[in-house]
């Protein structure tokens, strides 16, 4: 039961449209404007200890967790150092456009165009990255739809797990900033290491100070509104919120709500510092669980007022958007930052891990239907049975949560990437499913690759089939191909092209933000950058793992793969000549020949005859990725996500040979293509699972839909327990499930109005159905619906 | 074990991912060929053993298809229900897939409407966890009018699956049009009550799920059957209740 305040907060998110803020962008160019000639790295962090110092602060009605990055309560920054190019673009249809759209007035649009814009032309990330991308890699990178990298040049990396255990709650940022200053005053200045580091501590004391000082404007402004509050309970309460304000985040927090409260801050400089994604609140029920147990043991809280606190944080997660392109928004549909939070699984020591917390942010989760935060589960093959029946039933309400990972093949993909087996026990998730660790610099979600534009270049001599452009490798006719492996071979030399350029793109990306835009706040929460010196983007952390090219469009090709193996080489119903023409006329008088291809062989029924294709496939693309090394000489890493990539990268392919028309969605993570696990999900777990999965550093994601009926019941959630559990046993790494019917979801199309509580899974993670794309709700609607009677 | 056992069989469907005839999630092994002529059921391709809806399948084939399902099914708790049609009706077929999927220890249920010889099938039956036995009308005439059976045969299997000691339950589908009133259902109950007291019983309302199966058989769909009134349904638990009977579910 959520409480009276926690429903009026959850309301007015369900209800207030996102709302875009300059207020951040302004300060933080007018600080540009009176740093210019200092080291990039002093002007970055003076720049956020002016919004900390001068962002206006709101506290809004009945909140018991404070700290707004604007004026408006759901509410999106705006940050020209990194693109600015777009959002001029893109502004005047912020409203209208399809995915996520946000509010702007005219009179905000014209400041914005006048006092903003014009400081940074030439001097942002986005137009440092057009300029020296090659022209070859920016033919097939720039929002092409082929290769994908373009959150990591019109925005920061995001994709941090701060580092609470070690430095956050042990030292408090008062601490980060002491310590800081101590290295500082240790160092030399007649070697240029030092002066570089020097610049570094610097820019952190000036960071931690800074939000140090945003909370103690909270703390006055709280003070302020307690002593005008008629309201006695109120004012209290107001009361404590500046108590906590002047604790945190300066010293280690002292009671659950002030550890609360600091993570909220270190949110919030994150936010303001780089409007980051995947900025993840981590082991929540690891390092909050003993501030619970003391404050339960003096008496100073019981459970249903934690859980109202833990409530609040969900929301305040959930109130800010990420402004992000249109483009951007096609792959990360849902106004979803993917602030991952991962409870459960196996302690350092390799003990079960669940405790009280673990079950107030389940029922956070459960009870406030808030898309954020993205709420992920580790399950280890003996966790307790209470657990895991917890997870199910939180997977019967139908929000998509959790995401649910097997916690022995997360250890596995950490330690593929070279961790400590002690850190590796201690992953958590980083954004969609990526395995990840808070010691840890890592782009892990660098590049997307549409798999289906290398099989139709080597169909199509090197060329789109939608545009006739040569994007690809020149390709003799597919009609030359005389066996299925010269097939193979072509297709794999245009992937293998594909994979080069988004190595380089990466790089490019990588030299910048080295160069322009190192990260001050974020690297102040990780403990090696501290130790050594060095900002995240420069190397600081810890652990330095390879950027994540993401995959898209597996099932496609496989099930495109075995119906040309089928139809053209072992049936020899049809050759390639005719497949081509059939797929440059999108079908278009060839039905008999699409019925065909519909029914060969497809990935997610259980059948070797396409599995054993995608299984190649899965198995080159590592190999090929993983022998290129990034700037730190890092091995790349793959994965197989799914966010909502698969739709963008379908709309730039042309028919494919598995039955597919042009311009339909592709398929996401190691997930079959939609509607074609007409088996049962068993089926799909067991093509999924024979992908072997623990060599994808990145992770693997499968999404499967459940009718609601199969899961309401307690034995329902049983049946479930255990499918995830064998999933699991068979070696595969993740599984969610949607669980609403497509009734409900017509419904929510035909009124959204009524609807907008209504959580989905899209792929990676969950959001409100009402807010996607009426192209990524058929996408949903569509999905195959599992239900047996 | 005769010999003689067939190394094939007429199947119907295997079916995996089953969660509702029995527990965790199971495979169910629909067999063709029935001695009943019910007008209202929902798998009337099992009415024969050759029709454009069954296929003929190796022992081999169905084992191994099954073992497929294996994790999922240990995991659970599950494993396999031989149902159709009836699935005795192969009774050869039936023993040649029960022995190795038994030793395999997979466990085992079976749905049946309770026209065998018992002497032909107590062996097999002794392998399966739990039986199912349908028990559609409590009025003789009635009960040959409709199942073209008749209902001495299939209480007095009832009896022998009872005195076997195994783990059964009773499964009666309510029909409107059939035996969905107070009246009829009370005899059938007062039977039970007398027949195996305390049995497990679990009512099946009627569907009309298998409509499409007929279209596909060229034959005319059923008339004349509605599904209950859940207020109904919920009046012939409490009085099996009142029985001393105990109603269970797997939905």
């Amino acid at each position: 039961m959520l409480t009276e305040r926690v429903e009026a907060i959850r309301r007015n998110y369900v209800e207030a449209k996102p709302c875009i803020s300059y207020q951040r962008a302004l300060i933080w160019t007018q600080s540009h404007q009176r740093t210019e000639g200092q080291p990039i790295a002093i002007r970055r962090a003076q720049a956020f200890y002016d919004c900390c110092d001068l962002l206006p602060v709101n506290i809004f009605e009945g909140e018991l967790i404070v700290g707004a990055i604007g004026e408006f309560r759901k509410c999106g920054i705006l940050t020209p150092e990194y693109s600015w190019l777009w959002v001029d673009r893109e502004m005047d249809h912020f409203d209208t456009r399809p995915q996520d759209p946000y509010v702007m007035t005219a009179e905000q649009r014209a400041f914005v165009r006048e006092h903003i814009f014009p400081y940074w032309k030439g001097q942002s990330l986005e137009e440092a990255f057009l300029a020296r991308v090659p022209a070859e890699t920016a033919k097939i990178v720039v929002d092409t739809g082929i290769v994908d990298n373009d959150s990591k040049w019109r925005q920061a990396v995001g994709e941090v797990t701060p580092d609470y255990q070690d430095v956050l709650f042990a030292k408090g940022f008062g601490g980060v900033a002491a310590e800081a200053r101590a290295k500082l005053a240790a160092l030399g200045d007649t070697d240029a290491d030092s002066l570089d580091k020097a610049d570094f501590y610097r820019s952190v004391i000036l960071a931690a100070e800074g939000i140090v000082r945003f909370a103690n404007r909270y703390a006055d402004e709280a003070e302020k509104l307690a002593a005008a509050e008629a309201d006695p309970v109120r004012r209290e309460e107001l009361r404590a919120i500046a108590q906590n304000c002047r604790n945190v985040p300066a010293n280690p927090p002292k009671t659950f709500h002030e550890a609360l409260q600091f993570v909220w801050f270190t949110q919030l400089g994150g936010i303001l510092s780089e409007n980051p994604l995947a900025l993840n609140p981590g082991r929540f029920d690891q390092y909050m669980a003993p501030y619970y147990e003391a404050d339960i043991q003096a008496g100073r809280l019981n459970e249903a007022q934690a859980q109202e606190l833990v409530d609040c944080l969900w929301l305040k997660l959930s109130e800010w958007v990420w402004t992000i392109s249109a483009n951007t928004a096609d792959y990360f549909a849902g106004y979803n930052q993917f602030q991952n939070l991962t409870v459960g699984g196996k302690t350092r020591e390799g003990l079960d891990a669940t405790n009280a917390v673990t079950y107030l942010a389940l029922k956070a989760t459960e009870e406030t239907r808030t898309h954020q935060p993205g709420l992920s589960v580790r399950v280890h093959q003996d966790c307790p049975p209470e657990f895991l029946g917890a997870v199910t039933e939180l997977v019967s309400k139908g929000t998509g949560f959790p995401a649910i990972h097997n916690d022995a093949v997360g250890y596995q993909m950490l330690l593929n990437a070279g961790y400590e087996p002690q850190d590796a026990k201690d992953w958590n998730n980083c954004g969609c499913v990526v395995p990840h660790f808070r010691k840890t610099g890592e782009w892990t979600a660098a590049v997307n690759v549409n798999f289906g534009s290398a099989l139709e270049y080597a169909l199509n001599e090197g060329r789109s089939l939608l545009t006739g452009e040569l994007m690809g490798l020149p390709e003799r006719a597919a009609s030359n191909f005389a066996t299925f492996d010269e097939v193979k071979e072509a297709f794999f030399r245009q992937f293998a092209n594909l994979c080069r350029h988004s190595i380089t793109a990466t790089l490019v990306a990588q030299k910048l933000h080295q160069e322009l835009v190192p990260r001050p706040f974020l690297s102040a929460t990780i403990e090696e950058c501290l130790a050594s010196g060095r900002d995240l983007s420069q190397g600081g952390a810890k652990y330095n793992v390879g950027p994540v090219i993401t995959g898209i469009g597996l099932a496609v090709v496989a099930n495109s793969l075995a119906a040309i193996r089928k139809l053209v080489f072992d049936d020899r119903t049809t050759t390639l000549a005719e497949l081509c023409a059939a797929l440059r006329a999108d079908w278009d008088g060839f039905e008999e020949l699409r019925q065909s291809a519909l029914v060969a062989p497809k990935y997610g029924n259980d059948d070797d005859y396409v599995d054993t294709l995608a299984i190649e496939i899965a198995n080159w693309y590592y190999r090929e990725i993983h022998q290129y090394r990034d700037v730190f000489g890092n091995p790349f890493n793959t994965a197989f996500m799914g966010i909502s990539n698969y739709i963008p990268m379908g709309r730039v392919l042309g028919a494919t040979p598995c039955g597919r028309r042009g311009g339909d969605p592709s398929s996401e993570g190691v997930s079959p293509y939609v509607g074609s696990d007409c088996s049962t999900p068993l089926a799909a777990m067991r093509s999924a699972a024979k992908v072997n999965q623990e060599i994808h550093s990145g992770g693997t994601l499968l999404n499967l839909r459940l009718n609601h009926e199969l899961v309401a019941t307690k034995r329902g959630q049983a049946n479930l327990g255990a499918m995830i559990q064998t999933f699991f046993a068979l070696g595969a790494f993740h599984v969610q499930f949607n669980t609403i019917s497509s009734q409900v979801l017509r419904q929510a199309q035909a009124h959204p109005e009524q609807y907008r509580d209504l959580l989905v899974r899209v792929a990676g993670y969950s959001t409100q159905f009402v807010n996607l794309s009426r192209s990524m709700q058929d996408a949903i609607i569509a999905r195959t619906e599992h239900a047996e009677f | 074990m005769p010999s003689s056992d067939p190394s094939s069989g007429w199947v119907m469907n295997i079916q995996n991912f089953s969660v509702n005839d029995g527990d965790g999630i199971r495979t169910t092994i629909f067999l063709a060929g029935c001695a009943m002529r019910c007008p209202w059921c929902a798998n009337p391709e099992g009415g024969s053993l050759r029709n454009p809806m069954t296929k003929l399948m190796s022992v081999d084939e169905v084992v191994s298809q099954v073992l497929r399902q294996l994790p999922f099914l240990r995991v659970s708790g599950g494993g396999v229900t031989f149902s159709g049609g009836e699935p005795t009706f192969q009774t050869g077929f039936l023993r040649a897939l029960a022995g190795p999927l038994y030793d395999a220890g997979v466990g085992l249920a079976i749905e049946t409407c309770g026209t065998f010889s018992y002497l032909d099938v107590a062996d097999v039956l002794a392998k399966m966890d739990q039986i199912f036995m349908d028990f559609k009308h409590p009025d003789p005439a009635a009960h040959l009018r409709w199942t073209g059976r008749p209902l001495d045969l299939v209480l007095e299997n009832l009896r022998h699956v009872r005195e076997s000691g195994a783990d059964y339950v009773v499964r009666i589908p309510v029909i409107a049009g059939v035996n969905a009133d107070s009246e009829t259902i009370t005899r059938m109950l007062d039977i039970l009550a007398d027949a195996c007291p305390s049995a497990k019983l679990e009512f099946l309302p009627y569907h009309k799920l298998g409509f499409a199966k007929y279209e596909a058989l060229g034959k005319p769909t059923p008339a004349g059957f509605e599904t209950p009134a859940d207020a109904d349904l919920a009046e012939y638990q409490k009085m099996a209740v009142q029985r001393g009977l105990e109603p269970i579910s797997y939905r």
